[in-house]
């Protein structure tokens, strides 16, 4: 039995699996579909970050799995090791296994995958097949304003076509 | 290739084109113009020249294709395989933005695109042109970058920015125009420029007027007495990139050493974005008669042909199938068809199905070649394969031939023709009996075909229009069977 703590303006489908331990924080949205399975220790997700559909976010381990503010996982991402930073991408099938942590500001890209225990320092972009990996060098300026985009128009559209959990 | 092919298997077809010097067949018609009559005539010259047997068994392999490659000339009545075309442009794009290029500017622009198309330095995926915060000034204006989506790799790393977010080729070249290369490439163009004109001007003197521009220099120099400039009288060309003539190199040219503009050299924050090569559209002429084989629409996002002229429209398609469609008068399928194994000694059906593309009726004559590894029964050699049509009027599904009762509703053929598996609309599936002899891991049968249908187009160019010519395509057909155990 976990306790799920949601945050007043967190936007979470109810098509959604939820298991144990799980905390969400403010503007987040939860796709349909995706699972965030707390199996032996809790998940906490900051603010502002967009978990698509089908995505799988599970912490096997017994310390909390960390995701930071910003992040956008896109659609059947998965999400194993110990936690992400803030403004991260993890794009379409990318995946962070094993005990490996994501920084601030990183790309992992279309089916990319960390190594299984690394701590992937800040700015980097996982790329391509087979798979490389270099350091971005602007500062990813430009990514809030298009990230709070997208956060206002999913706030504004996926109650009118989903069940929202809270809602009355 | 057929989907009839089963992918774990390794039945095939190939179809042979004998086109060392393009043989023809008999009964192809006689070329009524002068000039392909001797394009003909030289071409059975080379084929005259004969090759030795081993040779041409090791050659054989190159001249083997699926029939989805094969091309037909219906002037010649001939099949062409992609050796034996020739292939010219017909059409310019660009593959990234579709554009098509007109054929005039392809030369100038080196075969690349002009717009904004450009491969990353780092992923080689394209660029695309993104508006963004300059760095450079007083910050807060906005320029235009190239910036790649997979790798996040950016044209800031290299400090290109650009005003416009168009035609971003040409501001490239503008900002190249003041750079030490191309003020060299400039004045070697002149110094050589000057050389021309000097050594043409030698020689016109020598050898008389030859054109109104080298009169009137004679005229002005006939008046400096013995000025007569020769072209080892010029000063040796001096580069400006050497200190002094000495060997040294510059500061402006060691820096150019750091290969910005050649690729693939190392660092690649150096790496400048390539520009993005152009793509052809090939239309196909027959090498004999010229005859125009395949052309494909000239607009880069049309992918339709004005002119498709393939072997599979004119002979017949041979496949395996896996499974036939149900016969009335059985009224189930027959399955289970080509999956026995071969064994040494016993024999074994093989089931080939052959399809006429045609409009008319065609007669099909199955021989077997000389073989060592197997023995090969047809056991119908000779048949007749009905026309394409919209509407099946066929409605004779001849049963297999071991139960030997023909359908009620056959339309007046009685007998059930012996080794005709099945036949349905303009398809016939018939039986050979394959006893291989020794073990091999790809058993390959050579099939000698000939296909003879009457040709239904009025023939233009002889007066007699009533009797429609026979055309005889014969060819040979490998038929790949797997292995033998």
């Amino acid at each position: 039995m976990g306790r799920l703590h949601l945050a007043p303006q967190a936007l979470v489908c109810k098509n959604t699996i939820l298991e144990g331990d799980i905390r969400i924080g403010n503007g987040t949205v939860v796709h349909i579909d995706a699972s965030i399975i707390a199996k032996n220790g809790p998940i906490i997700i900051g603010t502002n970050n967009i978990i698509s559909d089908r995505v799988k976010i599970v912490n096997n381990h017994t310390t909390p799995l960390v995701i930071g503010d910003n992040n956008q996982i896109e659609t059947d991402a998965v999400i194993e090791g110990r936690g992400i930073g803030h403004k991260n991408v993890v794009q379409v099938r990318g995946k962070v296994v094993g005990t490996s942590t994501l920084g601030n500001n990183c790309v992992v890209g279309v089916m990319c995958e960390t190594d299984p225990s690394e701590n992937v320092p800040d700015n980097t972009i996982l790329f391509g097949n087979p798979q490389s990996r270099r350091t971005r060098s602007d500062n990813n300026a430009e990514y809030l304003e298009v990230h709070n985009k997208h956060l206002q128009y999913v706030h504004e559209m996926l109650p009118r076509y989903n069940a929202i959990i809270g809602a009355e | 290739m057929s989907s009839e092919l089963d992918s774990g298997s390794q039945l095939g077809v190939l179809y042979y084109c004998p086109c060392s010097g393009c043989m023809r067949t008999t009964d192809a018609p006689v070329k009524a113009s002068k000039q392909k009559r001797e394009f003909a005539e030289l071409a059975e010259e080379e084929c005259r020249a004969p090759l030795d047997i081993s040779t041409q068994k090791q050659l054989a392999v190159l001249r083997t294709w699926p029939i989805e490659k094969l091309y037909y000339c219906d002037d010649c009545s001939e099949v062409r395989c992609p050796h034996c075309v020739i292939e010219e442009p017909a059409g310019y794009h660009c593959p990234n933005c579709t554009f098509d290029v007109p054929t005039a500017s392809v030369r100038s622009e080196k075969n690349s695109c002009a717009r904004n198309c450009f491969h990353c330095p780092v992923c080689t995926h394209v660029l695309v042109v993104v508006v963004v915060e300059s760095t450079q000034g007083d910050g807060g204006q906005s320029c235009s970058v190239l910036s790649c989506a997979v790798c996040m790799w950016d044209s800031r790393e290299i400090g290109w920015e650009f005003e416009t977010s168009t035609g971003i080729s040409a501001q490239i070249e503008r900002m190249r125009a003041g750079g030490p290369a191309v003020k060299e490439y400039a004045s070697l163009l002149d110094y050589w420029r000057t050389v021309q004109r000097t050594a043409s001007a030698t020689a016109v003197g020598s050898h008389g007027l030859t054109s109104s521009a080298s009169f009137k220099h004679r005229l002005t120099s006939a008046g400096l007495h013995g000025n007569t400039t020769s072209v080892d009288s010029l000063p040796p060309y001096k580069a400006a990139c050497y200190v002094d003539s000495g060997a040294e190199l510059t500061e402006d040219f060691k820096a150019l050493e750091d290969a910005n503009i050649i690729p693939f050299n190392g660092d690649p924050r150096t790496k400048e974005p390539q520009r993005v090569r152009l793509h052809m559209k090939l239309s196909r002429r027959c090498r004999m008669c010229h005859h125009i084989l395949i052309k494909p629409e000239s607009k880069a996002h049309n992918s339709r042909f004005k002119i498709q002229l393939l072997a599979a429209n004119f002979l017949p398609t041979i496949t395996f199938p896996n499974s036939l469609p149900a016969s009335k008068a059985r009224g189930s399928l027959l399955e289970h068809i080509n999956t026995t194994p071969l064994r040494v000694g016993s024999t074994m059906p093989v089931v080939l199905r052959f399809t006429n593309p045609l409009y008319t009726e065609m007669d099909v004559s199955v021989d077997v070649g000389e073989l060592d590894a197997a023995q090969t029964d047809v056991l119908a050699p000779r048949f007749t394969l009905p026309p394409f049509a919209e509407l099946w009027e066929y409605d004779e599904d001849e049963d297999d031939s071991s139960l030997a009762s023909p359908s009620a509703s056959s339309s007046g053929r009685g007998s059930v023709k012996r080794g005709i598996i099945h036949q349905h609309g303009n398809q016939i599936a018939i039986q050979l009996d394959v006893t291989p002899r020794a073990q091999t891991q790809k058993l390959t049968i050579p099939l000698c075909i000939t296909c003879t249908h009457l040709d239904d187009m009025a023939e233009m160019d002889t007066s007699d229009t009533s009797t429609p010519r026979r055309i005889v395509n014969t060819f040979w057909a490998y038929v790949s069977l797997g292995t033998v155990n």
